[in-house]
């Protein structure tokens, strides 16, 4: 009966919140963009409520609701805002949002990393395109926006199927999650014998080994090869950690986990995690991330340049055109002064000419290579 | 107060306790509802900047279900995932803007069906 009644809330809160949209996007005639949103808010509001009634012992954080709330309030804005700089700006409040999201997901890395990339690269090379590719307001018309700004395309036919889309997803994933029982094995135990070093820190703060006389036990070192090398002796997952001592770190002891002096914070930190996850499961996908960016890179650079090839033929015909403008110019020098105050002139003149000849030298070799 | 730092466990490390699957339900459907405003604003806005806009916006979607069934299943799979979608996000973004400014060169307009003649 709740889950009826919740799937009825949902299902309500879907189309609520398709209207809001439909009536926020700007358009012909009317476009009450602020009632818009705040139907969709209450829609998404419903959907929410909608949850909270399926599962009441198990809400999320009420950050959660507070983050969710600003990421799809902003994101709202970024697709009715009729101003496409506003429309950035409010993208950079989803993403700070959703790295909030993040925050509470236990994923600081990939939170903070995200504000970096998003908001302090991405997004800037964003405000320069908007900036670079508006036409810039004639003097009697500075409020006017672009017309194809201010409609948008068919908004109603495309609310409606994004919310299809919607209300499918929340039934799949409804049904799916339902059936999935949460994770109890932790991961941890079997990243953090891989990190000796930081084991060896950690157990020396907690004063359960001597720094100096003592460390972490080594395999080879026990079949008594001389160098303390080979696999180091750590057994979370059972429980003991071996600690070699005394002369040539002969003699071992071993040191339980129950122990009342282990640390409790000697756990795999969020960065650490991250990197054992790239790094050791997926290099490949490193590699290949590498030779995406380096594509990007080269297209951005072809597709961005102006023409400036130019063939032998054009360099010819430049090199005598400059040699021309260089005849010309000292020919004008070579010519008799006329008078004092008007000879000074002309040789003002004349300098002023060939510096500006040679500055434009390469450009009209741009401008032939470009008009071929 | 505590009730608001209660998720938090910012640089003390590892994952706190395993994650309700209704809570995951939660995040899927914030996840989900960014997905279609994305997708929404990508069919419906005219201004091509605005369009590659929404595509971000698909992209934040599903960074933020990768990180939360990262954190459902308490593994970090789905986190150095985002780290990829972050690197495609990065590249289209710079392709589509360079696009975007030689076409704004030819035409002097940002209008998606300004480009309607061009289908293969």
């Amino acid at each position: 009966m709740n889950t009826l009644a919740s799937s009825i809330l949902l299902f309500v809160g879907s189309v609520v919140g398709a209207i809001g949209i439909a009536m926020a996007l700007p358009r012909k005639g009317v476009s009450p963009q602020l009632l818009g949103a705040l139907i969709a808010a209450l829609g998404l509001g419903g959907i929410f409520l909608a949850l909270g009634l399926r599962a009441p012992g198990d809400l999320p954080n009420i950050n959660f609701y507070v983050f969710s709330l600003i990421a799809l309030g902003s994101a709202l804005r970024v697709i009715s805002h009729p101003r496409p700089v506003y429309s950035a700006l409010y993208f950079i409040l989803t993403i700070l949002a959703s790295s909030g999201l993040y925050v509470l997901l236990s994923a600081e890395f990939m939170a903070f990393a995200l504000i970096i990339v998003y908001a302090g690269a991405i997004l800037i090379t964003y405000l320069f395109v908007i900036m670079l590719a508006t036409e810039s307001p004639t003097a009697d018309q500075v409020e006017a926006l672009a017309e194809y700004d201010r409609y948008s395309r068919e908004p109603i036919v495309a609310t409606l199927t994004g919310f299809i889309l919607l209300a499918a997803l929340t039934t799949m994933m409804g049904v799916g999650t339902s059936k999935m029982a949460p994770a109890t094995i932790p991961a941890d135990a079997g990243l953090l014998s891989r990190l000796p070093r930081k084991i060896e820190k950690s157990l020396v703060e907690a004063k359960l080994i001597d720094g100096k006389t003592e460390r972490l036990a080594r395999a080879a070192a026990a079949l008594g090869e001389p160098t303390n090398s080979g696999p180091y002796l750590i057994d979370l997952a059972g429980g003991t950690v071996t600690v070699a001592y005394g002369k040539d770190y002969a003699q071992r002891r071993i040191i339980s986990t129950s122990n009342p002096l282990w640390p409790k914070d000697l756990k795999i930190s969020n960065i650490e995690g991250v990197g054992f996850s790239l790094l050791a499961d997926h290099p490949g996908g490193i590699e290949v991330a590498g030779v995406i960016l380096l594509m990007a890179m080269l297209g951005a650079v072809v597709l961005a340049r102006k023409k400036v090839e130019l063939d032998e033929h054009a360099k010819l015909v430049a090199e005598q055109h400059a040699l021309v403008d260089e005849q010309s110019i000292a020919a004008l020098r070579a010519t008799p002064k006329v008078g004092g105050v008007i000879g000074g002139l002309s040789v003002d003149n004349s300098g002023k000419a060939s510096g500006s000849n040679g500055g434009q030298l390469p450009k009209s070799g741009v401008q032939i290579g470009g008009g071929r | 107060m505590n009730v608001l730092l209660d998720g938090l466990t910012l640089a003390q490390g590892g994952f706190p306790e395993p994650m309700a699957s209704a809570t995951l339900y939660h995040y899927l459907m914030t996840s989900g509802m960014l997905f279609v405003i994305g997708l929404i604003g990508f069919v419906t806005r005219r201004n091509l900047i605005i369009m590659f806009l929404c595509t971000e916006l698909m992209f934040q979607a599903a960074g933020i279900a990768l990180i939360a069934f990262s954190r459902f299943h308490l593994n970090h799979t789905g986190e150095s995932f985002v780290v990829f979608v972050l690197t495609i996000a990065a590249a289209e973004a710079a392709l589509a803007l360079a696009l975007v400014v030689l076409l704004f060169r030819r035409k002097e307009s940002l209008d998606a069906a300004e480009w309607a003649e061009m289908r293969g």
